[in-house]
């Protein structure tokens, strides 16, 4: 574990020392991320300028859920995506035996090896959007309440990088996956907005097949009140049972990787 | 002309085998397309819902057929992307587009028109399934069907001339990416992407229907969607031929330009 | 008039300096510093139709600057080209269908379909009429031996038979004209020579003008009477390949078999450097200025059986006039 947790540090920092070399991205990404957040609080307004709640949800509640939208999103393309779209490169080109010939736990490895640093522009600018979220709220940030959002968002976070390792593990049998990097962005679009308001054969599928519904609006739910300790536990649950599940399929992968490429 | 034509046809013909080859991945690509007017569609329909049914005079059937209908008028809208000049230049592509006695905007008008044929083929499924889901209220007359075509078509040129203006700054700048971002927003907002314009505030609504963006959008959409009078059908159809013209006037100067700026700096 | 003419020309390139750090990064977007670098410097020739020509130098050398200003590609920054009377930046459709520039590694061809199709492509973009285009591109299927290839996609080719394909597609207008960039690069040795013959052939039956560059000294020596040397920009050479030896070789080899009895005991670094020694036989590289008194002096003081003088190979040759221009250019 300790071992894990040390590999993890170094490629951290030599991705970092990577990505410093190329300041001028800093200054696109930021305004690509202005760009987007200013389409997302049209969006709002427009929304609220015919109604005054959509779905049960208050203007301040849903720019919550915009904030953790925009944070999330930034975690997964700064660290998961990145991760996986390598591994699913290095399957293709036949590079993957490097990464699989290193003493250390290769799951481990695959999923650190890439930091895309300036994608954390969306984690900051997601981070302000919840606290002008949570001002405007009035609301009172207990430390439980603040306790549960974290718990909510690194379940979340596990999830999707789960489900993430799953599809990108298909690449084994499947050699062309690219296209689910845009199929996954279309459908974490759906976020933006608290999954209740979906007609049900939709919400299920945000909830389980893509675990938008864990990202984005159980953590959202957690900031806005509303969140149960019934389904704070369910998404733990869920978490531990999708990564234990990746991890078998992972190794079920590698086995019929070896033993196609022998 | 009947040689411009003869190509034509052999570039649309080759399109479509090739991209078939491809059905598989566009697939995937179009059913992620989709989320994003299904998310539009649920969130102006639980609002309708919340405002005894009508908001902006669209009922929920209404924008289930207008965002139905986005779904075929977006695909249509997918033309050259302005980030791919950089690709051209630096591959050596654009070199022999150069060598070529004809105009490359022939080439891409052609290619892409024929894989929008492969692009509709594939289109009618997703929205037999989400008419299924949605139940789009849709009862068009036979005029708003013969303009709604046309404008489809109308809609794919304006878009094409457009992206291609955008994409020939590659040729003076290769830090684009802001630029382009800042431009698709002000697409989103302004064309009927987001929201029928009818929903934003009347400058809004001024604004727009100065710009091209909604010709090459919403108008389509509303041909079939909306009640608009003959008069209003014709006249769309109308503006979208004098945007056509004058991005391709555009097209031509920048073109122009940009091939002296190559030239100049080489590729 | 010639069918290409070039007087003066000249290309220089503004290239941007750069400088480290974020501050000069963030400088250089209101102000750029750039640098002028002359690719080719004020070079004349002229060719004469029906002519194939070699155009050599080392990477860098202003090659495919020169290449692409002939084509239409690029606008000289100074003196004048024509081909075909044409002013080739004009670009005009008149012109562009005479010509083809081929580059070796640059594919114009539709990677996921057959050649065939791509051909067909070919037949509208340049107007050809159905039944001479088919004529054109039987008769050069027959010649390149590629017949069932061009059935298969072209992404299922090896690179020599796309080349292959490449070639007869950048042919298929029968232009008169052909600038050949590196046709013959990264190709084995068999494919380099089918390639050169058909080139060779294309060349006998049309009458058309040849302008090709080529890493390879066995495509030139095969293909061109005339060569063009070019290093730095500039004009090394213009002439045929034997004259090019004999301008810039400094040194001649002289063969000299003796019999086995008397070679071992002759002091052979009096007469010139051995390069190589084989028993009774032996190589001697010479001044270019002195190979005459040393045959002289050979054939006096030894009992000499065989005397064989030669020019060194043509590579070497070449080596070493880039070597004299590297030199001369860092002088000036």
């Amino acid at each position: 574990m300790l071992h894990i947790a040390r590999l993890t540090w170094n490629f951290f920092r030599i991705g970092i020392l990577n990505e410093l070399q190329y300041r001028a991205n800093f200054f696109i990404q930021l305004l690509q991320s202005l760009i987007a957040l200013a389409v997302g609080l049209v969006g709002l307004s427009l929304v609220f300028s015919h109604t005054t709640a959509l779905g049960g949800w208050s203007r301040p509640e849903l720019l919550a859920v915009m904030g953790v939208h925009l944070m999330m999103g930034g975690l997964i393309r700064m660290t998961i995506q990145p991760n996986m779209q390598r591994l699913m490169g290095d399957v293709r080109e036949g590079t993957l035996d490097y990464a699989l010939t290193k003493p250390a736990d290769s799951q481990a490895l695959v999923s650190v090896r890439q930091i895309q640093l300036w994608q954390g522009v969306d984690v900051l600018m997601g981070l302000g959007v919840l606290a002008v979220a949570t001002l405007q709220l009035q609301a009172v940030l207990s430390i439980r309440v603040a306790l549960a959002f974290v718990a909510a968002l690194l379940c979340g976070g596990l999830m999707v990088y789960a489900f993430w390792l799953i599809l990108t593990t298909g690449a084994f049998w499947v050699i062309r996956m690219e296209h689910i990097v845009e199929l996954f962005d279309g459908v974490y679009a759906a976020g933006r907005y608290p999954v209740s308001l979906y007609p049900d054969w939709l919400r299920t599928g945000l909830t389980f097949l893509v675990p938008v519904a864990f990202a984005v609006t159980v953590p959202a739910e957690a900031i806005t009140g509303r969140l149960t300790s019934t389904t704070l536990l369910q998404a733990f649950g869920l978490a531990l049972a999708l990564l234990a599940v990746a991890r078998w399929f992972w190794f079920f992968g590698l086995r019929h990787y070896a033993g196609a490429s022998a | 002309m009947r040689n411009l034509l003869a190509f034509y046809w052999q570039t649309m013909k080759t399109a479509v085998i090739i991209e078939f080859q491809y059905a598989t991945a566009q697939y995937f690509y179009m059913i992620g397309m989709v989320a994003e007017p299904v998310i539009y569609l649920v969130v102006w329909t639980t609002i309708a819902a919340s405002q005894g049914g009508v908001v902006g005079g669209y009922t929920a059937g209404q924008f289930a057929a207008y965002y139905i209908v986005w779904t075929l008028v977006r695909n249509m809208n997918i033309v050259f992307t302005p980030y791919g000049w950089e690709w051209r230049i630096r591959e050596g592509q654009l070199s022999g587009m150069l060598l070529r006695p004809l105009h490359p905007l022939h080439m891409d008008v052609a290619w892409f028109a024929g894989w929008k044929v492969v692009v509709i083929v594939l289109w009618l499924p997703i929205a037999a399934v989400l008419a299924l889901a949605f139940r789009p209220e849709l009862n068009p007359t036979p005029l708003e069907m013969v303009v709604f075509f046309f404008s489809l078509w109308g809609a794919y040129l304006i878009r094409t001339m457009l992206l291609w203006l955008l994409g020939l700054i590659t040729f003076w700048t290769t830090r684009v990416s802001a630029l382009y971002e800042l431009y698709f927003a002000l697409e989103l907002l302004l064309s009927g992407r987001l929201v029928p314009m009818g929903l934003m505030p009347a400058w809004v609504q001024t604004a727009s229907s100065l710009l091209p963006f909604k010709w090459a959008f919403q108008f389509p959409i509303e041909a079939l969607v909306a009640d608009l009078t003959p008069a209003q059908l014709l006249g769309g159809l109308g503006l979208q031929a004098l945007w056509i013209l004058a991005g391709l006037a555009g097209v031509q100067i920048v073109w122009r330009a940009a091939v002296r700026q190559y030239s100049a700096v080489g590729g | 008039m010639p069918l290409i003419h070039v007087a003066q020309l000249c290309k220089t390139y503004q290239v941007p300096e750069r400088e480290a750090g974020l501050g000069a990064a963030l400088r250089s977007l209101v102000r750029r510093k750039t640098r002028a670098v002359k690719a080719v410097d004020a070079i004349s020739f002229d060719i004469d139709a029906g002519e194939v020509v070699g155009f050599l130098g080392p990477n860098g050398a202003g090659k495919t600057t020169t290449l692409k200003m002939l084509s239409g590609l690029l606008h000289p920054t100074g003196g004048a080209a024509s081909v075909l009377g044409f002013q080739p930046q004009r670009r005009e459709a008149a012109f562009l269908r005479q010509i083809t520039l081929v580059m070796g590694n640059r594919n114009q061809l539709q990677w996921d379909i057959p050649a065939l199709d791509s051909f067909e492509l070919n037949r509208t973009i340049y107007a050809l009429p159905a039944a001479e285009f088919r004529r054109t591109r039987d008769e050069y299927i027959a010649l390149m031996e590629v017949g069932d290839l061009v059935r298969k996609p072209v992404r299922n080719l090896s690179l020599g038979e796309r080349m292959k394909m490449e070639l007869i597609g950048a042919l298929l207008h029968r232009p008169q004209v052909l600038f050949l960039d590196e046709p013959t690069l990264g190709l084995d040795v068999t494919m380099q020579r089918r390639l050169r013959a058909f080139v060779a052939e294309y060349n006998r039956r049309t009458g058309a003008t040849v302008l090709l560059t080529s890493h390879y000294m066995a495509d030139v020596e095969a293909l061109c009477k005339r060569v063009l040397v070019i290093h730095h920009g500039r004009l090394l050479y213009d002439g045929g390949l034997s004259g090019l030896a004999e301008r810039f070789a400094a040194y001649k080899t002289i063969g000299v078999t003796l019999d086995a009895d008397t070679a071992g005991a002759v002091a052979w670094d009096a007469y010139g450097e051995v390069v190589e020694r084989d028993g009774a036989h032996v190589r001697l590289r010479v001044p270019k200025a002195e190979t005459a008194r040393m045959t002289a002096q050979l054939l006096a003081d030894q009992p000499v059986i065989d005397l064989t003088v030669e020019d060194p190979p043509i590579e070497d040759v070449i080596e070493r006039v880039f070597a004299a221009g590297t030199a001369e250019a860092s002088h000036a």
